[in-house]
């Protein structure tokens, strides 16, 4: 199957990061969650287990956990460059839930959509781009028209 | 039977390498050797029209002298080392072996592996299968690596994702068959940080 009409986008990083140093790219978490809901029972264990150690792993996040009489809990992440995805948690385990946390802390909130190349370069060329006389000796001498052939 | 094949092979070579009698005659020893091993010496100096296809199309290249090689070997390697001395070699870049692909890298490019890598988000990996490395006017070809003391290239994981959906479908028509498969591959973003040389070179 082709993948020509899925939308695309080229390899990119937000504010050229890591060039310096690494700077995580989630910058608000809110768990949303229900006090009695049976679909939001992974979600009070995970509040209960690994809300506060995540918080204390990544101090460039804020974590807000709220609950509100809702039938489907959700976690909505908030990145630097402005992307909100929001992931419904409904009856997941509070395993699973750490791990969604966990890998939206890792995206930087650019599109997950087809991307064309896997590398990008500001300088594609360094010794400039080959052509035919690109490493000619120069022994041979100037380039000139063939003999007999005027 | 076999000796005395080799042997008049052996005296036809023999022929051809000692005496030169024309340039025509080597070029036919050297296309087709099958050819004088196989027929008597009398045939060998038989006239042959020079044709397109009697030599090879490309001018004899004179073979270096062994003790010229080695000086002009030597005057590489200081130039290059002078030059790496000097710090005036400009942007370096390298090719790179990683996750079974060879990449063409330099400072601040961005790398995308299609799978996961046993670094969190922000770790400083070094990359150590460095198969080339070239300045603006130099290049080091490694046979075929590179050793690590004398290159360094580095790099930050950045990113850990996700691949976009990639739809697998099977279909059979007239057959009701159909099977769709979605796959989502993990993804790691490489941010290139270093690609260094030590300024020595043996």
């Amino acid at each position: 199957m082709t993948s020509r009409g899925t939308p695309s986008r080229f390899l990119q990083s937000v504010l050229q990061n890591g060039v310096g140093r690494y700077v995580c790219q989630l910058k608000r978490i809110s768990l949303i969650f229900s006090k009695k809901g049976q679909s939001s029972l992974g979600a009070r264990e995970f509040i209960e287990e690994g809300v506060v150690d995540f918080a204390k792993k990544n101090p460039g996040t804020v974590v807000y956990v709220s609950p509100q009489s809702c039938r489907i809990p959700k976690i909505v992440a908030e990145y630097l460059n402005g992307t909100v995805r929001e992931e419904a948690i409904t009856m997941k385990s509070s395993q699973d839930i750490s791990a969604l946390v966990k890998k939206l802390t890792e995206q930087s909130g650019l599109d997950i959509i087809r991307i064309r190349k896997p590398f990008h370069t500001d300088s594609p060329s360094i010794q400039g781009q080959w052509h035919p006389f690109t490493n000619r000796p120069p022994s041979i001498g100037p380039v000139k028209p063939r003999d007999g052939q005027a | 039977m076999a000796l005395t094949l080799r042997r008049a092979f052996r005296s036809g070579w023999r022929l051809c390498g000692n005496t030169f009698p024309s340039p025509l005659q080597t070029r036919i020893g050297f296309l087709f050797p099958a050819v004088s091993g196989h027929q008597s010496i009398s045939h060998l100096t038989r006239y042959v029209p020079e044709t397109s296809l009697s030599r090879p199309p490309w001018p004899e290249v004179p073979i270096i002298d062994p003790m010229e090689e080695v000086k002009q070997h030597q005057e590489v390697v200081q130039k290059i080392n002078s030059s790496l001395a000097s710090r005036e070699y400009g942007r370096l870049f390298a090719v790179v072996h990683f996750a079974s692909r060879q990449w063409k890298i330099t400072n601040e490019d961005l790398i995308l592996i299609e799978n996961h890598i046993d670094a969190d988000c922000g770790d400083r990996i070094r990359l150590e299968k460095v198969l080339l490395i070239g300045g603006e006017d130099f290049t080091l070809i490694g046979r075929p690596l590179l050793s690590g003391d004398l290159v360094r290239v580095e790099a930050t994981v950045i990113e850990k994702t996700e691949s976009s959906p990639k739809v697998c479908m099977r279909f059979w028509r007239r057959h009701r068959y159909q099977r769709k498969r979605i796959i989502i591959q993990p993804q790691t973003l490489l941010r290139i940080n270093t690609v260094e040389i030590a300024p020595s070179l043996s």
